[in-house]
């Protein structure tokens, strides 16, 4: 898991274009959409892109991806939970 | 004040319904849906979502026309003409909406690498417009503007207010959009897309079946001629609160429509029926319900959204239900909310379940749009004259602040780079150009809008950030957000189409910028971008000039801007000015903008503007500016220089061009071809006011510039004119006080 939890701060950063926060004061657990790093609806579906092509697994609902999405560890463990490619 | 009276004189629509008013009616008057899975073009690998597909565009037969037209520009070719059968003088100008111009061609000849420039002729949105023109004979401005889904309601606002002021006549407006894998993929990324088909209000709605289609009205001042009603007001706004999603409370919708209803002295009371914007996405609808409940606490007239019949074709969405608000109260027909199961209950409206017949008097109809852009159009039977109306005669407006970007950097790197060295040709670093920006607002912006926020930034500053509240924004750009574009379809290819990018797209529509800057700006007016090609900034003041209201409170604003992205791959193969040899340039400049001339740095006002083909068209560029045409008749003692633009695609026409002007005016002063300076890019002549402006200021040329030493202007000597020239032929005249 915290491998997965520090491959996912990487890519946030990266795909978010988070440029001014370094992986290290990532905290996983504060919220992701809606906190202090101003990520909104539209990161959110630049995520669901992520978690498809990277980790196989479709998001196409509201109420699956609000909670999903509400941390970077409930992120995690989601993956954890549903992909074929990840072995906990 | 009274404004004179606008009639609709002519309509063309074609859309999924049918391909021509006549079927679209029948269609509606049944009820009907035109939303099926799509077979347009071929999918890589997912199952085809429903769409609301043109059947049989045929293309138009033209033993001259290689390469062949893009799908927009026939679609248009058919409403345009639609709308001017029977008549027998040209428009005298024409505004149309579009958002893909000739992108569905463009996509595929990206896949086959073509690489030559002249396959891609038809490319750009203005490429639209030029092509209704040359078609219908029309050598007046041949506006294009691109908001998003509102494009053909804003279409309608710019045309009103031209023939308002009384410059104009008739004019033919409208809005076009063709299916591309661009829409309908970004859209699907932005998971806004109902794979059951359309269904607005619906309890169940998932979002909108993207479209395609053209509308076109033909508006008049000649009260004769008004077989299709009266065009009596448009207001617009913006939300001024995220690049994609619409204000929750649906204030911009609100704000939208009060707007109309003050620009048409009515009342709500006086609305007869209202077509929603209605996409079927459930923020839309949501919000724009909550606008409507708003304006009408008691009871809403009847409403509909036909999007569940003809899905949404973007650009032209606007335009074509404006024909179906014609026909709605020429033929007493209110169409159903199509597609509708189960209303949802927590929108507290009650929409058509069935077509109507019934006489409606006066007729709402919303259009919205990514960026926050709203619109909303009042159509109605043909009113009685009250009272003698005014002509909104609005020349000239007030500089009160500007900014400029060149390949030397912001304004002042560039003044003094202009010292020491004639060109300031390049792309300014974009670490450089963002550098005052808060990291967390640019993020996810490419170079277009960060040239565009900071040129903003930049003008606010100089005009004095505390004096002006600033409403409105007129933005020209040629070719919009190139990187975001060019990422978009790569990533779209690359994956197999699998996984677009939806902040790619989101941030492709060529009004991403202007939209960013009202919200970093809180500007909640009117937020109109136009794309003419080399002539998108005087596009932009154009429609400013004849928009900006002169009876704004006087510490408001409008902001105005020119700017353009030079970029690796699409710059050479899109605009031909640029080749391989040409250095990749690119710049833009920003103007706070009103009618007060207390505090103004300089006047700025386009008073021409035609296609260069007119007969004898450098003379009547001559009569039309007023340095040679005012009391004292002196303009040759008044203008200090003239800086042309010469784009390097219509080089030696220009050149000639030039020369007759020269003649004909009988001028003797510098004359500075300022892409030499600035660099081949669209809006080169934004930075050619900017530095016009800062020329006037100083009271002296650049020694570089003036092309030998310092040149001082000498006492009188206040105007200095910029013109383009090439294929239409525009007068900027700037004036310092």
């Amino acid at each position: 898991m915290s491998t997965l939890i520090e491959e996912l701060k990487v890519k946030l950063i990266s795909i978010l274009n988070l440029t001014d926060v370094q992986p290290e004061d990532f905290d996983e657990h504060a919220q992701l959409v809606g906190g202090e790093l101003g990520i909104d609806s539209i990161d959110v579906l630049e995520m669901v892109v992520m978690v498809e092509k990277d980790y196989g697994i479709t998001i196409n609902n509201q109420e699956v991806g609000q909670k999903v999405f509400s941390s970077l560890a409930n992120l995690a463990e989601y993956i954890n939970d549903n992909s074929p490619h990840v072995s906990s | 004040m009274t404004s004179l009276p606008v009639y609709i004189s002519g309509v063309g629509l074609l859309c999924s319904l049918g391909s021509n008013p006549t079927e679209v009616e029948h269609a509606l008057r049944q009820n009907r849906s035109g939303i099926r899975p799509l077979t347009l073009f071929d999918l890589l690998q997912s199952k085809p979502l429903p769409v609301g597909q043109v059947d049989a565009v045929a293309q138009v037969e033209s033993l001259e026309e290689t390469p062949p037209l893009p799908r927009t520009h026939r679609l248009a070719k058919i409403a345009a003409d639609q709308a001017l059968e029977g008549k027998t003088a040209p428009p005298e100008a024409i505004v149309l909406g579009t958002t893909t111009g000739g992108i569905l061609t463009t996509e595929q000849l990206l896949r086959n690498d073509e690489r030559r420039s002249a396959e891609y002729r038809y490319h750009g949105l203005h490429s639209v417009s030029s092509y209704i023109a040359e078609e219908v004979h029309c050598s007046g401005p041949a506006l294009t503007v691109s908001t998003a889904c509102s494009s053909g309601v804003v279409a309608l606002a710019m045309g009103l207010a031209m023939l308002r002021s009384g410059r104009f006549q008739n004019v033919l407006v409208g809005g076009v959009d063709s299916l591309s894998r661009l829409t309908y993929f970004g859209f699907h990324s932005l998971q806004l897309v109902d794979r059951d088909g359309c269904k607005p209000l619906d309890v169940n709605r998932q979002g909108m079946a993207v479209a395609e289609g053209a509308g076109m009205l033909l508006l008049t001042t000649d009260r004769a001629a008004a077989s299709h009603g009266e065009l009596l007001g448009v207001g617009l706004s913006c939300d001024a609160y995220h690049a994609a999603a619409p204000h929750p409370e649906g204030q911009g919708a609100f704000m939208a429509m009060r707007n109309a209803l003050h620009d048409a002295r009515l009342t709500p009371e006086d609305v007869g029926y209202i077509n929603l914007h209605g996409t079927g996405t459930p923020d839309n609808d949501l919000a724009e319900c909550k606008a409507v409940n708003r304006l009408f606490p008691v009871k809403h007239p009847p409403l509909s959204s036909i999007k569940g019949a003809t899905g949404h074709s973007l650009a032209a969405a606007g335009a074509i239900e404006a024909v179906i608000s014609s026909i709605a109260i020429t033929n007493n027909l209110l169409p159903a909310n199509t597609g509708l199961r189960q209303l949802d209950p927590v929108l507290g409206v009650e929409p058509l379940r069935k077509p109507q017949k019934a006489a409606v008097e006066v007729v709402l109809a919303n259009s919205f749009g990514f960026g926050g852009n709203n619109g909303s159009v009042l159509l109605g039977k043909p009113r009685r004259n009250v009272g003698e109306p005014t002509r909104q005669v609005r020349s000239g407006l007030q500089v009160h602040g500007y900014s400029y970007l060149s390949g030397a950097g912001d304004t002042a790197a560039t003044m003094e780079s202009l010292h020491s060295s004639f060109s300031v040709a390049g792309r300014a670093a974009s670490d450089a150009i963002a550098k005052n920006l808060p990291l967390r607002l640019i993020r996810r912006l490419k170079r277009l809008p960060r040239m565009t926020l900071a040129l903003a930034a930049g003008a606010r500053e100089h005009a004095g950030i505390d004096s002006l509240k600033l409403n409105s924004v007129y933005m020209g750009t040629g070719w919009g957000a190139l990187s975001e574009t060019h990422d978009f379809l790569t990533r779209l290819n690359d994956s197999a189409e699998q996984f677009p990018s939806p902040t790619d797209f989101i941030g492709s529509v060529h009004n991403a910028p202007a939209g960013q800057v009202a919200t970093m700006l809180a500007a909640t007016g009117a937020n109109i971008t136009t794309s003419g090609g080399d002539y998108s900034f005087e596009q932009a003041l154009l429609t400013a000039e004849m928009m900006v209201d002169g009876c704004d409170e006087q510490d408001s604003a409008a902001l105005l801007l020119g700017a353009d992205e030079g970029h690796d791959r699409f710059s050479s193969i899109f605009d031909p000015s640029i080749t391989g040899q040409t250095q990749l340039a690119d710049g833009g400049a920003a103007f706070c903008i009103n009618r007060e001339t207390e505090g103004s740095r300089c006047s700025l006002a386009i008073p021409f503007y035609r296609k260069s083909t007119t007969p004898n068209v450098i003379h009547m560029l001559y009569d039309a500016l007023a340095c040679f045409n005012d009391e004292k008749n002196d303009g040759e003692n008044k203008v200090v220089a003239v800086m042309a633009g010469m784009p390097g695609a219509m080089r030696p026409q220009a050149k000639q061009q030039l020369e007759q002007f020269l003649q004909i005016s009988g001028l003797k002063v510098p004359v500075i071809d300022y892409r030499k300076i600035t660099g081949e890019f669209a809006s080169a002549s934004a930075v050619a006011v900017a530095l016009a402006i800062s020329f006037l200021e100083s009271g002296r040329l650049p020694g570089t510039v003036a092309g030998g030493d310092e040149f001082v202007m000498g006492p009188g000597k206040n105007t200095l004119l910029v013109l383009g020239l090439g294929q239409y032929i525009t007068a900027m005249e700037l004036c310092r006080p």
